[in-house]
């Protein structure tokens, strides 16, 4: 046996290879009727050499691409592991993608074999069916609600399954054997990019580009074959596949399927798992139902956790961090440990985590220090689809709320002039699939890879990442003027629920800012502040100094960053009402279209730089009972105080 | 066309107020019969005689071929009857892994002692009873509340794990009264759907009441109307729709 | 005598007495939950079956046999109760179903008084009401060995009455009972059945509790008054749950013991007879449900 994993090139030959060398360990576990059921390696293999068998008599060849749309499920990635073993591609489709969005991957890709996880899935199939005629079978897992279907060219996974195993049993040898003929060159995944502009990218990874990286990250976190990670997330995302496939097939830990999206946070809890990955949006709704839930707690159960959090906030994260913290916090912190902590965690799951990643977006800093604070190993992490995910890892014990860490172990970062970060790994794609043009756009001839992402190395030589190079301008003075980055700190307040800054090619930022109408009418009732709606709201001077209040916090940190020192904003205005996608001013996915509101409000903005302390608006508005008034007033400016920048202090 | 419920000249008074006169329809195996009505027609005191807890004046029912006698609830769920109601008569503070476990009460066979003392064969059963549970959890969709108390459920879940009850009984008849009431159209769409899954996946034949024509008429093969205790009409759910004693009757002609 | 063995002496004798309220408050428990009847003639059934059993013993009757024909006899009562006076009562008012009780502890004390007449007996099972030896020899505590005796009786008795209410179909159906008694009609549980079982059980319970309050206090009139002491612990444990009767029990046993010992001296002693009503009617304020009640959820 003797065969070093480091060798072995290909998924296939990772999976066999723990097959054998731990047969009757989990390899993947779902549950299914309240029950966990668990595969070990051996039966998880010896299900994908069956189906193997069973696809290459379907008539799927090398090279050949195969679509999976469905859930975590364990079948699923068993199709996606025998699709491997015979050398051809599987392409993860998102399962909740409408089928019309379906039809591009699959006509794209020339795809003729699918695997639907169930009867929604089929529908979808066989409603694009017409618009992608090389789609000649579809397997399907579940077959509740199939009985009626008269199609011939579906078939149920079970029948797939048997007639694999009758092949498999007259030829044993088959799989081996097309195994062996993989290379780490080969494609070994195709993962469409959901492409919010233009058409979706295929992006085409081989074996070496998605192990390399899964091998140096799981050798960095230090990932074994003891460790379990929940699957809850669209297997059509390469996140999901680098950390419930790919990783799990170099370190050889278990991948446990929720029973269903509703479950997940129950699932989480029984299963305790040591990894675990999540968007902020997803840890942000975590908070939510642990804040319910403590308000319908007992008094003493709310002062406890009130207090303990008080703590856990004022040294939790140096205590994870290994800093020097006082004996007396550290007593403090042991009995909320006791108290509060542990019980949180183990609520949320996380009573076992090592590690867990969380990127996509930027994390407000008080949600990612809520959780590092009760002693959870949540780390940010940068990566895209194009990269394979890993690019850069806050490092143990250097964990900052606003960077993304340093470069992962063998990756190259630079920025190039218009400190757009550029990248060169092993983990980068080969090509976007038949689209040389959109390939040679990005990824240039010395084979980096132009992220789009602009940002800057910090004082520690962690990444920040601010905007994206195309929305990132410059002021006046020719320094950085990164919007996003300023409405995203502004945002992160709960009474602030948008912000547009302005300041490119100006002399200084000035911003809009949406109040939020559920967190500040809550601020406001309980201060007795009677308000007859949002417009009133807005206008109240007691809501424009609660506002700058939080303006000038982010001025604050503004001054502490060299490089957007100066993007401190100096006026801001309480828009009379919030900004809508139905009219424009937000993209259906709630971004802020700052040109067309910069167009739409042009008074406003003047008003800002021209120094004015009132402006004038009349606007149609749509009152919620749906009808229509004019609303006329004045709008109040404000100043928000500034501050030197920080290099500029300790000069002086 | 195999009947299995047929109701014939049924009349039923409380004191002098004529419930039901005279009302005689059938119901076919495996469909889904709808008994509809404007308020007071009678649909309620109908469900309540074919469950046993009415017992009519005059009329005769038969139940797969044997004529109803000494009915009650229990003996009507022991001849595969089960129903659910229209103000939902669910065990609120029970989980609904519990509310629908006790739906298998008749189907429970080991005594007291071997249950006491979880004999051997007793685990066995209580475990069969689980796999049952645990699929029409899984045919119903409702995985996440599993373990919630069903008082803390929205109207809607509530609706489901009375059907999920009902279902645990493995009946071959399902009375389901007013299913639809109180909910919105999402959650109407949601009950239909899973009210004609019932039927294909279970077989199930399923008779039931409700107050408005609207979705019922849509997944209904036949239908009975009732109007002041009386048929006033029984077809198809388009000829129904399209009888003027119908219209009248929902349109509130003065009764002369 | 150190305080700290005094202060245990006290804490175990006020618990063991607490065991002595629990059985008599389990009583009620099974009744309120599953017929959601407060059963006021809980105290004189108490009092009934020990009247039972000791005429039965001065007639010379064999001990396990009088014990055998004392439970028949209980069951039959509780059963009959159910079928003569709640069933016909059937969906009245609380109100009414608590008057029927009421009614029923003064027809139930006529009853035994006219059957057994109306003079005390002393009840002896031939386990000693002294302490036992070596704790007080090794401690220097003194704790009775009937009252440990009844600890275990009652032990053994919350052991069986929760098998019986987790683990068989018999409690899934009483618990279904208690809660929805048309739902449970529509799964075909035979409601009259289940709270026939109650009675009998509750006729039972009644029997235990007599045998150990007589042993205790003798078999007098008094022991119907034991109903009262059930209240503040029911109160304290939550009406419907057996733990919340142990545990009820437990903490009225030991704080009326331990306030007589501490705070009776400033107040001039005789605490123990109310102290329990005080710590009920605080309690009352901060948590009514008790602490082992279900809190009614109402959906707005």
């Amino acid at each position: 046996m003797g065969e070093s994993i480091e060798k072995l090139d290909t998924f296939p030959k990772l999976l066999m290879h723990h097959a054998r060398v731990r047969p009757s360990s989990p390899a993947i576990r779902e549950k299914d009727l309240g029950i966990w059921q668990t595969w070990s390696w051996a039966e998880f293999a010896a299900e994908v050499r069956a189906i193997a068998c069973a696809l290459a008599e379907l008539g799927l060849k090398r090279g050949e691409h195969f679509a999976l749309v469905g859930d975590n499920r364990p079948r699923l990635y068993a199709t996606m592991a025998a699709v491997q073993c015979l050398g051809a591609i599987p392409v993860p489709l998102y399962q909740d993608a409408i089928a019309a969005e379906m039809a591009f991957p699959i006509s794209n890709a020339g795809i003729a074999l699918a695997f639907a996880e169930d009867q929604e899935q089929v529908d979808k199939l066989l409603e694009i069916a017409p618009q992608c005629p090389t789609l000649a079978r579809i397997v399907y897992d579940d077959p509740r609600g199939m009985r009626h279907y008269r199609h011939d060219n579906l078939i149920a996974y079970d029948e797939l399954l048997a007639k694999g195993r009758e092949r498999l049993a007259a030829r044993p040898s088959f799989v081996d054997e097309e195994i062996a003929k993989g290379t780490g060159g080969d494609t070994a995944a195709m993962f469409f990019t959901s492409g919010t502009t233009g058409v979706p990218k295929g992006v085409v990874h081989t074996h070496a580009s998605l192990i390399g990286p899964s091998r140096t990250a799981a050798e960095l976190e230090g990932l074994g074959p003891d460790d379990v990670i929940l699957a809850y997330l669209p297997p059509a995302w390469i996140g999901q596949n680098i950390f419930s496939c790919a990783q799990a097939y170099v370190a050889g830990y278990c991948i446990c399927c929720p029973e269903s999206a509703e479950t997940v946070m129950n699932d989480m809890r029984e299963i305790a798992p040591t990894y675990y990955f999540a968007p902020p949006r997803v840890l942000e709704n975590l908070l939510t139902a642990v804040s319910i839930r403590m308000e319908d707690a007992s008094r003493a159960k709310r002062w406890l956790y009130r207090y303990f959090m008080g703590v856990a906030q004022r040294v939790g994260g140096a205590i994870l961090d290994g800093k020097r913290v006082a004996p007396l916090d550290r007593l403090l912190y042991f009995l909320g440990n006791f108290f509060v902590y542990a019980p949180l965690r183990n609520v949320l799951g996380m009573s076992r985590v090592k590690v867990g990643y969380t990127a996509g977006e930027a994390i407000g800093p008080d949600l990612f220090r809520f959780y590092r604070s009760i002693g959870i190993n949540l780390k940010q992490l940068y990566g895209s689809t194009e990269t394979a995910v890993f690019v850069c890892i806050q490092p143990d014990g250097q964990v900052k709320p606003d960077t993304v860490g340093t470069a992962v172990p063998g990756v190259e970062l630079r920025f190039t002039p218009q400190r757009e970060l550029v990248v060169r790994s092993a983990g980068l794609f080969r090509e976007y699939y038949k689209n040389p043009q959109a390939t040679a756009q990005v990824k240039d001839g010395e084979g980096w890879f132009h992220t789009g992402d602009a940002g800057y190395f910090d004082a520690d030589g962690h990444v920040k990442i601010i905007d994206r190079v195309k929305d990132v301008g410059s002021l006046a003075d020719g320094t950085l003027f990164a919007p996003k980055y300023l409405e995203n700190k502004l945002k992160f307040f709960p009474y602030i629920r948008e912000a547009v800054c302005f300041g490119h090619g100006r002399d200084k930022v000035c911003a809009f800012v949406n109040i939020d109408p559920e967190a500040v009418g809550n601020w406001a009732e309980k201060r007795h502040m009677p308000y007859s709606g949002y417009t009133d709201l807005a206008s109240r001077p007691e809501v424009y100094a609660l506002v700058r209040e939080c303006i000038e916090k982010v001025n604050a940190d503004l001054a502490n960053e060299p490089e957007i020192a100066n993007s401190q904003i100096h006026r801001f205005l309480i828009l009379h009402k919030e900004l809508d996608a139905d009219d424009g001013e937000l993209t259906r996915t709630r971004k802020v279209r700052r040109g067309f509101i910069g167009e739409k409000y042009a008074p406003l903005v003047a008003a800002l730089y021209e120094g004015r302390d009132t402006v004038h608006v009349e606007a149609q508005v749509k009152y919620e009972d749906g009808r229509t008034g004019t609303y006329s007033a004045d709008l109040k400016i404000e100043d928000a105080r500034t501050f030197a920048p920080a290099a500029a202090q300790r000069a002086a | 066309m195999k009947v299995v419920l047929s109701v014939e000249g049924v009349s039923l008074a409380f004191g002098g107020v004529k419930a039901l006169q005279d009302v005689s329809f059938d119901v076919a195996e495996h469909e889904i019969r709808a008994i509809i009505g404007p308020n007071g027609a009678g649909k309620s005191s109908m469900l309540n005689v074919l469950n046993g807890v009415y017992h009519p004046q005059k009329g005769t029912i038969r139940f797969r071929e044997r004529v109803f006698q000494d009915m009650s609830p229990r003996r009507a769920a022991e001849l595969g009857i089960a129903r659910t109601f229209q103000n939902i008569a669910l065990f609120k503070g029970m989980t609904v892994l519990d509310n629908i476990m006790a739906g298998r009460n008749l189907k429970m066979r080991c005594n007291f002692l071997q249950q006491a003392l979880w004999l051997g064969a007793a685990k066995r059963e209580e475990l069969e009873h689980r796999r049952a549970v645990e699929e029409i959890i899984d045919f119903l969709e409702i995985q996440h509340v599993r373990r919630t108390p069903v008082g803390r459920l929205p109207y809607g879940l509530q609706k489901r794990v009375e059907l999920g009850r009902a279902l645990a009984a493995e009946p071959t008849l399902l009375l389901l009264d007013e299913p639809m009431a109180g909910m919105n159209v999402e959650e109407k769409q949601d009950m239909c759907r899973f009210i004609l899954d019932v039927n294909d996946h279970y077989g199930t034949t399923i008779v039931l009441i409700e107050h408005d024509m609207g979705v019922v008429m849509d997944i209904s093969s036949r239908v009975v109307v009732l109007d002041y205790g009386r048929k006033i009409a029984d077809g198809s759910p388009d000829e129904v729709r399209s009888d003027p004693k119908v219209i009248d009757a929902y349109l509130g002609v003065a009764h002369a | 005598m150190s305080d700290l063995s005094f202060f245990l002496e006290v804490l175990a004798g006020g618990l063991l007495a607490g065991v002595m309220y629990a059985l008599v408050a389990l009583g009620f428990v099974l009744i309120y939950k599953a017929s959601g009847v407060f059963n006021f003639a809980q105290g004189s059934m108490v009092f009934f079956a020990a009247l039972t059993l000791v005429s039965l013993l001065e007639r010379d009757w064999n001990f396990w046999l009088a014990l055998a024909v004392t439970l028949v006899v209980m069951v039959v009562l509780g059963m009959l109760i159910e079928r003569l006076v709640l069933r016909p009562l059937v969906n009245q008012p609380q109100i009414t179903l608590l008057m029927a009780t009421i009614g029923l502890t003064f027809v139930l004390e006529g009853l035994s008084q006219l059957a057994w007449g109306s003079q005390p007996h002393g009840l002896e099972l031939g386990i000693p009401d002294v302490p036992i030896e070596w704790l007080s020899m090794r401690w220097n505590i003194n704790i009775s060995q009937f009252d440990l005796f009844a600890a275990a009786v009652a032990g053994v008795l919350v052991a069986v009455l929760a098998l019986l209410f987790q683990k068989t179909r018999i409690g899934r159906a009483l618990r279904a009972v208690a809660d929805d008694h048309q739902a449970a009609l529509a799964v075909g549980i035979p409601l009259q059945h289940i709270w026939a079982l109650v009675w009998a059980v509750a006729g039972f319970v009644a029997l235990v509790a007599g045998v150990m309050w007589g042993v205790r206090n003798g078999v007098q009139y008094a022991l119907t008054f034991t109903a009262l002491k059930a209240l503040p612990v029911l109160i304290l444990g939550g009406f419907e749950s057996i733990l919340g009767a142990i545990v009820g029990g437990l903490i009225i046993g030991a704080s009326e013991k331990l306030a007589e010992v501490y705070l009776g001296p400033y107040v001039g002693g005789g605490i123990e007879s109310w102290f329990a009503y005080v710590v009920a009617l605080l309690f009352l304020l901060v948590r009514p449900e008790g602490l082992f009640g279900e809190k009614h959820i109402d959906r707005v």
